[in-house]
């Protein structure tokens, strides 16, 4: 009897044992490097990606997936991406997240965007101040002659909250208040730069990379790209002109990141070291991004360490 | 009376000075989610000899649970939820195949959360989820398999907590630091299923405290009076090991005290007299992520204790499984075994296989 109970528990265990350590061990053989996050960032990393790919065809597979910001923070919370990519700063929510769950998160600026503000090429105006571009997103200017255009309801196009880009603009040009509920909530920059292009009265934002026909050099077809002052009584600089951006006379300029839990693993470091360096930050230039700058280098180099 | 009337009034005037947000006039519907999530279950007795296994069957397909949750973000600071959950409790152990045993649907959540009231908070606001072991369910992350100790307590032994992982009732939680968070709530106290029937509340609360990155201690204590000089008392401390990479270990405990619960005892003089008892029970479980989004591992061992006054009562559950998404994260593979063994040595251990599907669209 006694021998039974025992023998039952033995053969459990062995099937437990083989439910738990057979997966263990088919894991070990297939690594790959999770990236998850930015939409803004998403097209610019899979470029990366695939060319650090081209040139070292026996490293790690890396897999680019989009989503935002947020959604890219939260899994490096959860363990479920090697890499973050976000087009904001951590928020005060997601450290302390963070800490809770043991995640010791490394940040690594890896390129610089000028987030545009869009308009229809039909809108004649050529610039906004801050405090217009905040006052519109908000809904507190509702026609685009207040701001010196037509008279013309204006047509809000926007993203998601999950969006960093959608939390920048809130934080830095709304003055963290609430968008206006008539903004139209795209899933990402390709919507906002389809929407804003067939509908006259529009105003959208969207990455630099995104706005920029990389063939011409000009304005994708049908979009206009206004200069945005820091004031009203400041010069306007548009988001194009790179000297400004770096400059940061610009005035909504911003690095995009790419975060750890920890120290890079050997894969994600070396990939990491391809972007950081002359030839990533090449492929970032040749994107409509901007290279990071020296204050950016240093602490980037320190993290990798 | 006037006493009641100041409370009332003292009430009123607290709820007015917190500032509710004005709800947005839109014109464009509000971000809004629909989602559904079911496990389904094949589940194989590999041994019947218990109570757990007094089925007829030993072997069964079954849909254990579905969810359908609506979301509507109304505003960056508010946020409403409605859950209709389908459970079949009783799946597992039915024995008479009646049609009253099917998945049936119920209210699950239905609150609004709003995260203004202070800074990094959350208050809920209608039937929402309750505090003993949410913050543990979310550490196991497999409620597709096993409920959590405290949970699935009434399930594995019988023995009723009246705890429930919803409830109709205010919950605030939040942090203090990135060291302290806490959480109180103020409920009915009957839970999702049964109505409440008494004019006593129960009240919960939990300090959770993160001394180290992924080390967190969390203590939660509740308080109900269930009848007329009948107190009903609960403590449960967890602690939360997350400081390698991919690697969770969870330790939970509990205790609960009722005047309610009770065995008659026979006196030598004939009388009876009443022999109060408490009801506990322990936890142990490790997740591991091998491949993030792929392969997952995880194992669990809990110790019920249902009649601190009889140890022949006392039940040992082991779970141990694999996670593994194939293809999509909507659709999950759970395979997992179920060790029962029974301290009264006239129940054998029951071994239970189950292939779980979670699905999520």
């Amino acid at each position: 009897m006694l021998y039974e109970r025992f023998k039952k528990w033995i053969v459990a265990a062995e099937l437990a044992m083989a439910l738990v350590f057979t997966p263990i061990l088919i894991g070990q053989g297939k690594k790959m490097i999770q990236i998850k996050g930015s939409d803004t960032m998403i097209n610019l990393v899979q470029i990366l990606a695939e060319e650090y790919m081209g040139k070292n065809p026996k490293a790690t597979p890396i897999a680019v997936l989009g989503g935002g910001s947020g959604t890219g923070i939260t899994a490096l919370i959860n363990g479920t991406t090697d890499i973050a990519n976000h087009s904001r700063d951590l928020s005060p929510k997601e450290t302390n997240q963070m800490w809770e769950r043991g995640v010791k998160p490394r940040v690594f600026a890896i390129a610089v965007d000028g987030l545009s503000i869009i308009v229809n090429e039909k809108n004649p105006l050529n610039q906004l101040t801050m405090d217009q571009v905040g006052a519109i997103y908000r809904g507190d200017v509702k026609n685009w002659q207040a701001v010196g255009g037509p008279a013309q309801p204006i047509s809000l196009y926007g993203r998601q909250s999950n969006s960093g880009t959608y939390a920048f603009l809130q934080e830095h040009v709304l003055k963290n208040k609430n968008y206006s509920p008539d903004v139209k909530e795209m899933n990402g920059n390709a919507q906002i730069i389809e929407g804003v292009a067939a509908d006259a009265a529009a105003i959208g934002y969207a990455g630099v990379g995104y706005v920029v026909d990389k063939a011409t050099g000009k304005p994708m077809k049908g979009l206009k790209i206004l200069n945005i002052a820091k004031d009203a009584k400041a010069q306007g600089y548009s988001p194009t002109d790179k000297a400004a951006v770096d400059s940061g006379n610009y005035p909504i300029s911003r690095a995009l990141f790419q975060s750890t839990n920890g120290k890079p693993g050997a894969d994600a470091a070396a990939f990491l070291q391809f972007i950081l360096g002359p030839e990533g930050q090449k492929i970032v230039e040749r994107e409509g991004f901007y290279p990071i700058g020296a204050k950016y280098i240093e602490a980037n180099t320190k993290n990798l360490k | 009376m006037k006493t009641r009337f100041l409370k009332a009034l003292a009430l009123t005037t607290a709820l007015a000075t917190i500032t509710v947000p004005a709800l947005p006039q839109t014109t464009t519907p509000p971000p809004q989610t629909f989602g559904t999530t079911i496990y389904l279950d094949y589940s194989f007795w590999a041994t019947k000899e218990g109570p757990i296994t007094s089925n007829a069957l030993n072997n069964k397909f079954a849909f254990r649970r579905a969810y359908f949750t609506y979301e509507n973000k109304i505003s960056a600071d508010l946020k409403f939820r409605f859950r209709f959950d389908a459970e079949n409790a009783r799946v597992l152990t039915s024995t008479t195949g009646s049609t009253n045993e099917q998945l049936k649907p119920f209210m699950k959540h239905l609150y609004l959360d709003w995260a203004g009231l202070l800074p990094n908070s959350s208050l809920k606001i209608g039937m929402t989820e309750t505090l003993a072991f949410k913050v543990a369910e979310d550490r196991w992350g497999y409620r597709s398999v096993a409920k959590t100790l405290v949970d699935g307590y009434k399930d594995v032994t019988g023995a009723d907590i009246r705890t429930s992982s919803a409830d109709i009732g205010i919950n605030l939680t939040g942090a203090i630091s990135k060291e302290l968070r806490y959480g109180a709530m103020v409920m009915n106290g009957e839970g999702y299923s049964r109505p409440e029937l008494n004019k006593y509340k129960k009240f919960g609360g939990f300090l959770q405290f993160v001394p180290l990155p992924g080390l967190n201690v969390w203590g939660y204590a509740e308080y109900e009076k269930v009848a007329d000089g009948q107190n009903a008392k609960m403590y449960k401390v967890d602690v939360y090991f997350d400081m390698i990479p991919g690697l969770n270990v969870t330790g939970e405990w509990f205790t609960y005290d009722s005047d309610a619960k009770f065995n008659k005892v026979a006196n030598a003089d004939g009388t009876t007299s009443n022999a109060h008892f408490n009801i506990g029970g322990f936890s142990i479980f490790a997740t591991y992520k091998i491949t993030p989004d792929k392969l997952h591992v995880f194992a669990r061992y809990d110790g019920y204790q249902p009649d601190s006054t009889n140890g022949a009562k006392e039940v040992s559950l082991v779970i141990a499984g694999v996670d593994w998404t194939p293809f999509h994260p909507s659709w999950k593979i759970q395979p997992n075994v179920w060790f029962y063994s029974y301290k009264d040595s006239a129940k054998k251990n029951d071994v239970i296989v189950n292939i779980t599907a979670f699905l999520s669209f």
